[in-house]
């Protein structure tokens, strides 16, 4: 017999309905384990960086980077495609184009991967969330590589945005579009190969120094100090004393670790780098220098989140 | 889950903190039900919940849940729940998203975990307000939330860690009532850990009591109840006399301030009340069933 109740038949059928109450229901599907746990805390993360699902104040800033990042790409394309129409190719050629881009965006990604990653890590801690994850078939080590790995995706998206921007924007100012990016199609596993190069390092720095506080407003601001201030300290002081220690003191620019990364793959000089003395070292030296700084950082994160309890 | 079941089970679970023994030597089994673990804050009862879960690993002896050693089958952390008693909130999403996100991260597929998510928050009387940030929820409402996400993958076996903690006394009665639902009507079993004998008194099948460490006392509620159970006598004259005729007919009497009490009285117990009253020409004023609170007990046998 169905639990239900029927209005009176003298009531217009299109008016009666039924109501049930159907009580707990016990789950006896699919359990997807510990995949599905790291792809949630993936999608999660994903949500957090660009503020999906919450309020107005959390989507602007990760909106306002993308939109700073995708701007630049946007201009550079304008510039180009005007230096195109009244100098010729070979103003266009001197114009800045993907080479450049990550030199004279890597402050603006910086600063975004600063702001962005205290968001998926301090929040969890200092609210208690992360006590949920890991009582949940999740490890400390699926759950920091989780949030790593989406930081990443976002920041890949930052980064090759504006060069898609600027490839599309150049191709469409040349007088044959075709031609233009058959001539110039290695450009585009180039950008996003340097992208890659900038995004892991400035997500990993970030995401670092956001493990060693609760507070999102401490580690945004360290690490922002860190970028800008390394940068002139480590330059004058380089110029100043000169030769081999002068190159090593350039090297510690933070800002530059990864744009010396993207002069090796473009196979020439940024303008940001021009004047490091970094630059005379080989490019071996440089892509050893970039994985200590990468990797050594993540290790130390994975490790901070390997034996993590609540 | 079959009744009686044993799903948990602790063999001399000793845990230690450098100098500070948080668990000594404890062993117990736990079977379908809702059970009890009380104990003042320090009593071991937090760090027994992080072994339970394999967060923690003990410094000797071992556990099974659900048949499996928790910190060596992340798998079977899909079986249980857990609210912890401090706050776990994320104050930015809505109750909704929060919840369809843990059930997600407990390994339910995308679509079951939207359906359960709304599921589990009618249950627990949050559907009206489910699409509200969390952050603008009142204490009881946060409660709530955290008792939903250890629900929201239905698992077989849930750990609550304080749940009326910081709760108005409505608030506490709503949540006890929670957590008898869990299992009644859910089927969901339940360890209940308190501080509160009150709490756990009447809301629990079972209970295990912790002080400091060690394992005091272990058992059904009913047992420890009818323990509790004492008689109180109050008559105008001849108290005295009453006395020495219950003494002379094998009754232990304490004083009880106007009157006396008799402990633990079995039904032969009133027969000879009435005939010591006679003997004693004691006029009865007043006589009256009343129970101890459990924590008397616990408090006379943690001190012998």
């Amino acid at each position: 017999m169905s639990n239900h109740t029927s209005l009176p038949p003298d009531r217009p059928a299109a008016r009666a309905g039924t109501v049930f109450d159907i009580g707990y229901r016990s789950y006896d599907g699919v359990r997807e384990g510990r995949g599905r746990s790291r792809r949630a805390v993936f999608k999660d993360g994903l949500r957090i960086a660009l503020g999906l699902g919450r309020g107005g104040r959390a989507k602007l800033l990760p909106w306002l980077f993308i939109v700073v990042l995708a701007g630049i790409g946007l201009i550079l394309a304008l510039i180009a495609g005007a230096a195109e129409r009244l100098g010729g190719p070979e103003a266009a050629a001197n114009v800045p184009s993907h080479s450049d881009y990550y030199g004279i965006a890597s402050i603006v990604l910086f600063v975004f991967a600063a702001v962005g990653a205290p968001e998926l890590l301090c929040r969890d801690r200092r609210e208690g969330t992360i006590n949920l994850y890991l009582v949940r078939p999740l490890t400390g080590s699926d759950y920091i590589v989780s949030r790593w790995a989406a930081f990443l995706t976002v920041m890949l998206g930052a980064a090759w945005l504006p060069q898609i921007i600027l490839l599309l924007g150049r191709a469409g100012g040349a007088p044959a579009p075709m031609a233009y990016l058959a001539a110039n199609w290695l450009d585009i596993p180039k950008f996003l190969l340097a992208g890659i190069a900038m995004a892991a390092y400035a997500v990993t720095l970030a995401m670092l120094t956001a493990s060693f506080t609760t507070r999102r407003a401490y580690a945004s601001v360290f690490l922002v100090g860190l970028f800008a201030i390394t940068a002139p300290f480590t330059l004058g002081l380089a110029q100043e004393i000169g030769g081999k220690t002068g190159q090593w003191i350039s090297m510690f620019s933070l800002t530059n670790i990864p744009v010396h990364v993207n002069d090796v793959i473009f196979g020439e000089m940024s303008d940001m780098t021009e004047e490091a003395p970094a630059r005379l070292f080989p490019a071996s030296v440089k892509v050893a220098w970039y994985f200590a700084w990468t990797v050594l950082p993540f290790g130390v994160l994975w490790a901070r989140y390997r034996k993590l309890t609540p | 889950m079959a009744s009686g079941e044993i799903l948990l089970s602790a063999e001399h679970l000793t845990k230690r903190y450098r100098d500070i023994v948080a668990l000594n030597d404890v062993s117990f089994t736990i079977s379908d039900g809702i059970t009890g673990i009380l104990g003042e804050n320090g009593a071991g009862k937090s760090t027994a919940i992080k072994i339970f879960l394999g967060l923690v690993r003990p410094t000797s002896g071992a556990v099974t849940v659900l048949g499996e050693k928790a910190a060596e089958n992340l798998a079977a952390r899909a079986r249980l729940g857990y609210m912890p008693e401090h706050d776990c909130l994320p104050s930015q999403v809505s109750a909704a998203e929060f919840l369809t996100h843990m059930a997600e991260v407990s390994g339910l597929p995308p679509k079951v975990a939207r359906t359960r998510a709304a599921d589990t928050l009618r249950h627990t009387g949050l559907f009206e307000e489910r699409y509200r940030a969390i952050g603008g929820y009142s204490t009881g409402m946060k409660q709530r939330v955290k008792l939903g996400q250890a629900l929201v993958h239905d698992p077989t076996f849930v750990f609550l860690d304080e749940p009326t903690a910081g709760l108005d006394p409505m608030g506490r009665e709503e949540m006890l009532t929670l957590v008898r639902k869990t299992h009644r009507e859910f089927g969901i079993s339940v360890l209940f850990s308190s501080h509160l004998m009150a709490d756990v008194e009447r809301t629990c099948d079972r209970i295990i009591v912790l002080q400091g460490g060690r394992l005091v006392q272990s058992g059904e509620v009913g047992h420890f109840t009818k323990e509790t159970e004492t008689v109180f006598i109050e008559v105008d004259t001849n108290r005295d006399r009453l006395i020495a005729a219950l003494e002379q007919r094998g009754v232990v009497v304490t004083l009880d301030g106007s009157g006396l009490t008799i402990e633990g009285p079995d039904e032969s117990v009133y027969d000879r009340v009435r005939d010591a009253l006679i003997d004693a020409e004691a006029p009865l004023r007043r006589m009256a069933p009343r129970r101890r609170a459990l924590a008397e007990l616990f408090e006379r046998d943690g001190a012998a």
